[in-house]
């Protein structure tokens, strides 16, 4: 095996604008290989000003303690600035790992974009 | 592999995080052989890379230099067995594993997060010699594919 970064979780960041959310949309596994490269994305977004931010987790086929220490991560980042940061997941294994670590009671969940959009509306 | 046949696998591997997901792979691999549900799989695969990251970081984070972490699958009739082994410094188990996962928030939901998951979970810690985690998760016939 070559030093390259084939043999690392391979993951995927796509940010977009949602009204008044920053999207950050993950595919891939989020571990201690890969997650720098959420808390790079969170931290460059709310160094632009935004703290409003949802994390997509629809297309995350893995999330360890690392990707769930990255979320809080971002959630301290913008709480002082009045700031929201939830998530977007509807897999049952991801939201597994939120119930056991009891983060459902910190992170606002949307089951959809749909569900988060319907909300930004509301408000 | 069938079901019922004592195996054991090792994997030595560099104490870097882009080979986590080669051990979480392997872990994965094998528990499907066994006929783990897929629910038990990712715990399985949760549970080995909570392991293999707190080794790496004990160890250095891949400091060159450093030695590698060596990962054991042990499997037997009803159970898959995973031990990681590392060579850092080593420290006082008690002092993590009582902790409530409310003090946790954070940083250090790994360990709450493996109990959770599976059936067994030990830790041998000792100053300079390294730390042996171990962890085993039960076949239940009532539930796993047959």
């Amino acid at each position: 095996m070559n030093d390259g970064e084939r043999e690392g979780a391979e993951l995927d960041v796509v940010l977009e604008d949602a009204g008044r959310f920053s999207i950050i949309s993950l595919c891939g596994e989020v571990d201690v290989y890969s997650a720098p490269k959420l808390r790079e994305t969170i931290r460059d977004v709310v160094e632009k000003g935004n703290y409003n931010i949802v994390v997509d987790l629809e297309k995350v086929a893995f999330l360890d303690s690392t990707g769930l220490g990255v979320l809080v991560g971002g959630l301290k980042r913008v709480k002082p600035h009045k700031g929201e940061l939830g998530i977007i997941c509807s897999q049952e294994k991801i939201l597994r790992i939120f119930r056991i670590t009891g983060l459902t009671k910190v992170f606002p969940i949307y089951r959809s974009r749909e569900e988060l959009l319907a909300s930004i509306e509301e408000t | 592999m069938p079901p019922g046949e004592g195996m054991a696998f090792e994997l030595e591997m560099p104490a870097k995080a882009r080979y986590v997901g080669l051990a979480r792979l392997l872990a994965g691999s094998i528990a499907r052989r066994l006929r783990f549900t897929e629910e038990s799989i990712d715990d399985l695969k949760i549970a080995i890379s909570e392991m293999c990251t707190n080794a790496i970081v004990h160890t250095g984070n891949g400091d060159i230099g450093k030695p590698p972490i060596l990962v054991r699958y042990l499997t037997g009739n009803d159970f898959l067995t995973i031990e990681v082994k590392d060579q850092g410094p080593g420290f006082d188990p008690r002092s993590v594993l009582g902790r409530e996962r409310i003090d946790l928030l954070g940083k250090g939901f790994g360990i709450p997060l493996i109990q959770s998951l599976v059936d067994v979970f030990e830790c041998d810690s000792q100053p300079d010699t390294g730390t042996v985690v171990s962890i085993t998760k039960y076949l239940r016939p009532e539930t796993e594919e047959s």
